[in-house]
């Protein structure tokens, strides 16, 4: 049975669990099953914050992560708690600016700015979103273009066009690195 | 029926229940069960029915019994410390048999311990956190799916059985989104109501299924409610004779109607060595388990209460029978295995594996036990 296990994380109110909770719409209505759990800490703005995804072409068995297969980490705050999870081919990408430490042992460890586009394209709160379109470039899970579908159907109509252009963003930073 | 839909846990407690047609639910909002009455809140009103936040879990629990001696199915959701509060009433519905639901989403404990937590320390006080000799079924759904399905069953049972029905989950699966598709109920039952000539009705006394038929409010049947031991005249008794066959129709009607209770799911259980028991997040680690097992040669199966109470005697014993080994993980100190031990005395050695430190149990960690067991 092929599984694939999904981590977003950072810390409170970089938006990680709407960008989770976007790609498990994508992939439920591509057929996909999808279990999606989180944790957060009791505070409003900073503290650990991840969502994960276990995607499965059936009911998911065991609905929390084990050996994640991509993961997606946007502060320093969240890097010990994925240290555990990770093999040599997990697909990780982190902030460049926010993650200065990132998870040790040789592997490739994808630093992109991804929190200083979002600020270039004018809203820092958009990181998410630039992630998310990183990811789907970089991790093989979901054809691009239909989760940008979802995407935009699930955020408010008033930011469409700012996350469009989030996401686009994203894509492309994490394109120019695997042309690299 | 809906399409494929990512829904949370608690969510599909609330569209089960106004599936089942639950139309009252009281509530005092707590963690890990807090989306319930947040999606009750929402919904019940745009359904004809009727959402109140209560004073606390006392008065939560009251206004849920009232209102289904009222004629109205009806529901309340809480976890640990407000499950303790309910347990007053609880009992009082049960003694009055008064259809009922109660969802417990099972954090850490005891007191307040850890409300974000998962945790299954609540198996035995579901079961005996009222005093008394009482009858009550508890239902324990392990997917999003199933605590859609089996809180759409505890409405259809506690109305025809005029019991509390408990749905029984941890945090995990209560907190979880899953894809989901919601499918229409295929039965749902609404208690026996109360007919024929109104000067012959007795509102307790029963015929061969040992279930009184329901005064329905306003049709005009003269009936008494009370916590006392009561006659069939609902009126209080101290008649040894009255007071024994009266426990003795409260307590078998659960026994008599076992096939409509009782509900098991069994995985790879013929040919393997070791039998977990499982319910809840342990249950799908189990699943998951046993899969990596059999890559490795090694044989476990999974018998997996879905009505844990009354407890599956027979079918356990059934399950159990040649196996070298039973395993029961769960997340307490020992209690499921408490009754695994009792109803397999002498017929297979069980072992348990206890996690209560706040994280829940994983694939590894059964592997690991049911490998030990292996050997």
């Amino acid at each position: 049975m092929s599984q694939t296990q999904i981590r977003f994380s950072g810390s409170g109110g970089q938006g990680l669990i709407l960008s989770a909770r976007i790609l498990a719409a994508a992939l439920a209505a591509r057929g996909k099953f999808v279990a999606q759990s989180q944790a957060y800490e009791p505070t409003s703005r900073g503290g650990l914050s991840r969502s994960d995804l276990v995607v499965s072409d059936r009911e998911v068995d065991y609905p929390l992560v084990t050996s994640l297969d991509c993961v997606v980490i946007l502060d320093q705050v969240a890097v010990a708690a994925s240290e555990g999870l990770l093999r040599p081919d997990t697909v990780t990408i982190t902030d460049a600016a926010r993650v200065s430490a990132p998870p040790g042992e040789p592997r490739r460890v994808l630093a992109l700015p991804i929190t200083g586009k979002a600020r270039g394209i004018g809203n820092i709160r958009v990181a998410n979103i630039v992630a998310l379109g990183a990811l789907a470039e970089l991790a093989g899970i979901i054809d691009p273009d239909s989760l940008r579908e979802t995407m935009l159907d699930l955020v408010p109509p008033r930011f469409r066009d700012l996350n469009a252009e989030a996401f686009d963003a994203g894509r492309e930073m994490a394109a120019t690195l695997e042309n690299a | 029926m809906s399409n494929p839909t990512n829904i949370q846990g608690n969510a599909a407690a609330a569209a089960g229940a106004i599936a089942a047609g639950c139309r009252f639910y009281a509530g005092y909002p707590i963690t890990p069960s807090s989306e319930i009455a947040e999606q009750m809140a929402a919904r019940l009103p745009k359904a004809g029915g009727t959402f109140i936040q209560m004073e606390d879990e006392l008065g939560s629990m009251a206004a849920t019994v009232g209102a289904s001696l009222g004629g109205v199915k009806a529901m309340t959701a809480t976890s640990g410390p407000g499950f303790s509060l309910k347990q007053e009433n609880l009992g009082y519905a049960a003694m009055t048999e008064t259809p009922c639901v109660i969802v417990n989403v099972m954090r850490g404990g005891p007191s307040t311990g850890l409300p974000t937590r998962p945790a299954q320390a609540d198996i035995m006080q579901a079961r005996w956190g009222t005093h008394g000799d009482h009858p009550i079924i508890v239902l324990a759904p392990h997917t999003v799916r199933e605590i859609y399905e089996e809180t759409i069953r505890a409405f259809n049972l506690a109305e025809a059985l005029r019991t509390p029905v408990v749905v029984l989950y941890d945090e995990t699966i209560g907190h979880l989104v899953e894809t989901v598709t919601l499918k229409e109920p295929e039965e749902i039952i609404t208690r026996k109501w109360a007919e024929g000539p109104r000067e012959d009705y007795l509102p307790y006394a029963a015929g061969a299924d040992m279930i009184p038929a329901f005064p329905r409010p306003g049709d005009g049947y003269r009936t008494h409610t009370t916590g006392l031991t009561h006659d069939e005249r609902g009126f209080p008794t101290q008649d040894p004779e009255k007071v024994a066959a009266f426990m003795e129709r409260l307590l078998g009607k659960l026994e008599t109607h076992r096939d409509l209770i009782e509900k098991n799911e069994l995985v790879e259980t013929d040919g393997a060595d070791v039998l977990i028991v499982a319910i809840g997040t342990p249950a799908r680690a189990a699943k998951s388990a046993i899969r990596e097992l059999r890559d490795e040669g090694i044989r476990a199966g999974l018998f997996r209460p879905v009505t844990l109470w009354p407890f599956p005697e027979e079918a356990l014993k059934a399950a159990a029978k040649g196996k070298r080994a039973v395993l029961v993980p769960e997340m307490n100190a020992g209690q499921m295995i408490l009754e695994v031990e009792r109803v397999l005395a002498g017929e297979a050695p069980v072992t348990g594996l206890n996690v209560f430190n706040g994280e829940p149990i994983t694939p590894a960690q059964i592997a690991a036990a049911v490998k030990e067991l292996a050997k």
